[in-house]
């Protein structure tokens, strides 16, 4: 039912409150307050010179498990037919988007030093950016 | 937590490696930008290779440049090192090359490039990122010995 009102691209944006299209915005928004508060995090580590701490890797896994969910909504919504324009465009972001943190977690966790912190919030940063595009992605842009 | 801490800290470093300290921070720039050069030819090599075949082509050479240089800066031994060197080089020619010919002529690749315009639509990073690279591994090269002496 809600597929059918936002299947029209024009018609996209006021969408019924409670659609799996407003849980995608929610869950977004949710990823980039989450990838800016890790960012913080590191970037407090890097002005106390202070390495990567198994604490903030788990913030990380709280940003993955988010990715993992908006990939359930959005394999739900590819399903109903509301999904991305571009689906291949869209689904090779959000490849990028669910592995850059794992990969640079452990690269972080690596080193020892102040630079640790630095590869975290470069990562997180990077995320948040990441979503910005599958919003813009997934809205046709 | 600090146990851990201390205990890898513990781990002392061993000779000058490319991929240690705030290298570490440019092997993940490197890397993302490898992901996205790479998502990026493989977009275009597979939906519209037949609308710019030049422009992609470039765009995947210099995916797979970025992917060498991100492993070759990683591993940092001393064969790797002349990788990085050849490809960061690579980059830092391409991104000026490609850059300087798509200002003067905009339809020179008929579609961008992760290179065109100097990296504009990569925030400039791509044309940032290899003289960084030149100069880390210049100063890492140099470095060695002085650690050896001190």
């Amino acid at each position: 039912m809600e597929a059918q009102v936002t299947r029209d691209p024009i018609a996209a944006t006021p969408a019924p409150p409670g659609s799996l299209r407003d849980v995608i915005l929610a869950l977004l928004l949710l990823v980039v307050a989450l990838c800016v508060v890790l960012a913080g995090w590191a970037g407090w580590f890097v002005a106390r010179d202070r390495a990567v701490i198994l604490n903030q890797l788990w913030g990380g896994a709280v940003v993955e498990g988010v990715v993992l969910v908006q990939g359930v909504v959005a394999i739900v919504l590819g399903a109903t037919g509301a999904g991305a324009d571009d689906p291949l465009l869209f689904w090779g972001y959000y490849a990028t988007t669910l592995v850059i943190l794992p990969i640079a977690a452990a690269w972080a966790f690596a080193e020892r030093t102040k630079w640790s912190s630095v590869v975290l919030l470069v990562a997180s940063l990077t995320v948040a950016f990441l979503e910005w595009r599958l919003w813009q992605i997934w809205m046709g842009a | 937590m600090a146990d851990l801490d201390g205990g890898m800290m513990a781990r002392a470093p061993a000779g000058r490696r490319t991929g240690q300290g705030f290298g570490r921070v440019l092997v993940t720039i490197y890397g993302i930008l490898a992901f996205a050069a790479l998502g990026r030819s493989s977009y275009e090599l597979v939906v519209k290779f037949g609308e710019a075949p030049v422009a992609y082509t470039l765009s995947t050479l210099a995916a797979v440049v970025y992917v060498v240089a991100t492993f070759a800066l990683a591993i940092g031994t001393p064969a790797w090192r002349l990788t990085a060197w050849i490809t960061v080089g690579i980059e830092a020619v391409g991104v000026l090359t490609v850059g300087a010919l798509s200002l003067a002529d905009a339809e020179a690749f008929g579609e961008s490039t992760v290179w065109s315009g100097f990296g504009q639509g990569y925030g400039y990073v791509p044309l940032v990122l290899p003289f960084v690279g030149l100069w880390w591994l210049w100063r890492t090269s140099h470095s060695r010995s002085e650690e050896r002496t001190a």
